[in-house]
């Protein structure tokens, strides 16, 4: 454990990543408290005021300060990203642990169906289910987690079938351990990290999804802040005040930024087999 | 063709055939399971009763779902997927799917051949220098090109390239059978913005698997039978490391899929993805219907594809 933390101090990337994660969720946690602003403060003096000392990221058609309304949005879009992929992540984990104990035709029928979720482009799945289930905070979760589900399936169902020949598995089957017990308790500590790994990555294809759904109109419905609803608004009056666009999305990008070298670093230290082979 | 090949070759189809079903079967009966009535949808709330039915006799609505769905698959197979219920006078689904795909596969491997020439240069030199500042920053780009969201890219690209040099359009799309160049001119800046998170997923796992290529035992023999090294690298190395490269950007169609629909929307091109989207805001279930099938059958051929082609790049199969 102390070579894994010494390993882990040394990695650029995940140092990196994990600096840039903290500062995010530490704006994002204590944004009502940094900025003198309101997210729903109208000013309509300053109306689509360039970014200045007093807006960082200047003010929106309502005179809103931007910045602090990307704040209070990455609250909302992190939170639906999370528990999107959370939601996707304990049901596809439930089920691809299953199917690996059990196997033959149930395993079969399971995997069938990962495979079929996971032949629809993530995106199309999502505009879909938006569709069957209305727009809305709840259904933008809900379509994350569909999309997430089979990922997870598929992935805890090939970790847990490559465990269950290892004596310790064995060991707990011949002393009549019910699976109910085995699985969450034997095997799922050993699958963990690379399921949260997964997870890491997963969160910020859930945000970009949030987004691209929520600026089509089809996810979040204002007047709720979000970072897709943000970035929609910033497109109405992008010829006029470009920045609004721009930064917003940029502060997005750098947020997602922050979670992608987190993952890479994750993963590199709980593979070591890719380290190996991905270089520094 | 041998008979295992082809067995396996029959086995696929059989799979693929049986997916589409299961996919349209998902699509029919999660679509009659929405809240709201279709018929009111399209006629508006206070439509009279006898509209009403009469909207539902034409569309087979009143029929049982079994019948419905029989109906439409067996349409669907001949390409008759019903009609719009909101585009004007009830324009033939087929015929919008056929008159909107042209333009999607345009867009979509448009975009697909940039990502594969950016990430083949990049990962290329990121792998050859490794270790070396070319490589951080090649790799540093790699990931911040993962993060940005591509409709966000879309817009920035428009307004710095397109508002400063006119080469570009800021808005429309010439169809490529209208004329090809404006074509390729009014789609550079949509796929680029669909192509650089590819580009940057490519990049990494061509990086990855050069590097690991590059000291196997064969490659050191065909060093020491005294070939030259951009030679080894071409026929050796780079020949090996396509495999996992290849079958990654057939993973990775799905997403490309994604970001065309929003980008499509986003510059006001007339493909499937935007269709997909205003029938989502209309409640065209007919339409969306189509089109999710649609994109699962692009994905599902583009699978098959990838399979083919590993097969052909990996020696030990071709045997």
């Amino acid at each position: 454990m102390g070579g894994l933390l010494r390993s882990a101090l040394r990695s650029r990337t995940l140092l990196t990543g994990l600096l840039i994660t903290l500062l995010v969720l530490f704006g994002i946690l204590a944004g009502p408290w940094l900025t003198p602003f309101a997210p729903e403060e109208m000013d309509f003096i300053n109306v689509l005021t360039p970014p200045d000392a007093i807006h960082w990221l200047g003010t929106d058609s309502f005179g809103r300060d931007v910045l602090s309304r990307v704040l209070s949005g990455g609250q909302v879009s992190l939170l639906i990203s999370t528990c999107g992929v959370l939601a996707g992540a304990a049901l596809g984990v439930a089920l691809g642990m299953s199917a690996a104990w059990r196997g033959g035709t149930y395993e079969a029928i399971l995997m069938a169906g990962c495979d079929l979720l996971f032949a629809f482009p993530s995106f199309v799945l999502a505009l879909f289910m938006m569709v069957v289930l209305g727009f809305g905070v709840q259904n933008v979760i809900i379509a994350i987690a569909l999309t997430y589900l089979p990922i997870f399936a598929r992935l805890s169902r090939n970790l847990t079938r490559a465990l269950l020949p290892e004596p310790f598995v064995q060991a707990a089957r011949l002393m009549g351990q019910r699976p109910a017990r085995i699985l969450p308790f034997e095997i799922l500590p050993n699958i963990l990290s690379t399921l949260l790994v997964q997870a890491s990555i997963g969160i910020a294809f859930g945000i970009v999804m949030e987004a691209g759904l929520s600026f089509l109109g089809l996810g979040v419905q204002p007047p709720t802040p979000s970072l897709g609803t943000i970035l929609a608004d910033g497109r109405e009056y992008f010829q006029r005040a470009p920045w609004v666009l721009t930064l917003t999305g940029l502060v997005v990008s750098v947020a997602l930024l922050g979670l992608n070298l987190l993952g890479d670093g994750l993963r590199d230290l709980t593979d070591p087999r890719l380290r190996k082979a991905a270089g520094p | 063709m041998s008979s295992p090949a082809l067995r396996r070759a029959l086995r696929r189809a059989g799979i693929l055939l049986l997916t589409v079903l299961a996919g349209a079967l998902a699509v029919f009966f999660a679509m009659k399971a929405t809240p709201g009535d279709p018929a009111l949808a399209a006629l508006g709330e206070n439509a009279r009763p006898e509209l009403v039915e009469a909207f539902r006799h034409t569309h087979g609505l009143d029929k049982p779902l079994p019948v419905q769905f029989l109906a439409w698959i067996t349409g669907a197979v001949q390409g008759d997927f019903g009609r719009s219920l909101t585009l004007a006078g009830g324009v033939p689904v087929g015929e919008l799917i056929a008159s909107r795909l042209p333009v999607t596969a345009f867009v979509g491997l448009y975009a697909l051949v940039l990502a594969a020439a950016i990430s083949l240069v990049v990962g290329t030199v990121a792998a050859l220098q490794r270790g070396k500042a070319a490589d951080t920053v090649m790799t540093s780009f790699a990931v911040l090109g993962v993060s940005m969201p591509d409709f966000w890219l879309g817009y920035v690209l428009v307004f710095f390239l397109a508002l400063n040099f006119p080469l570009f359009p800021s808005y429309g799309f010439t169809a490529p059978a209208e004329s090809l160049p404006g074509a390729l001119l009014s789609g550079f800046l949509p796929a680029l913005a669909i192509a650089a998170p590819m580009a940057a997923v490519f990049s990494r796992v061509l990086r990855a698997s050069l590097l690991e290529v590059m000291h196997r035992p064969y490659v050191q023999v065909a060093r020491s039978l005294g070939h030259s090294g951009p030679f080894v690298f071409l026929h050796t190395i780079l020949r090996n490391a396509l495999i996992p490269y290849v079958t990654i950007i057939g993973l990775q169609v799905r997403y490309l899929l994604g970001g065309v629909v929003v980008i499509e929307r986003v510059f006001g091109i007339p493909g499937l993805g935007s269709l997909m989207v205003d029938a989502a805001f209309g409640r065209d279930y007919p339409v969306i219907q189509a089109c999710a099938l649609t994109f699962l059958v692009i994905v599902l051929l583009t699978n098959l594809f990838v399979d083919f082609l590993c097969m052909r790049l990996d020696p030990k199969a071709r045997a």
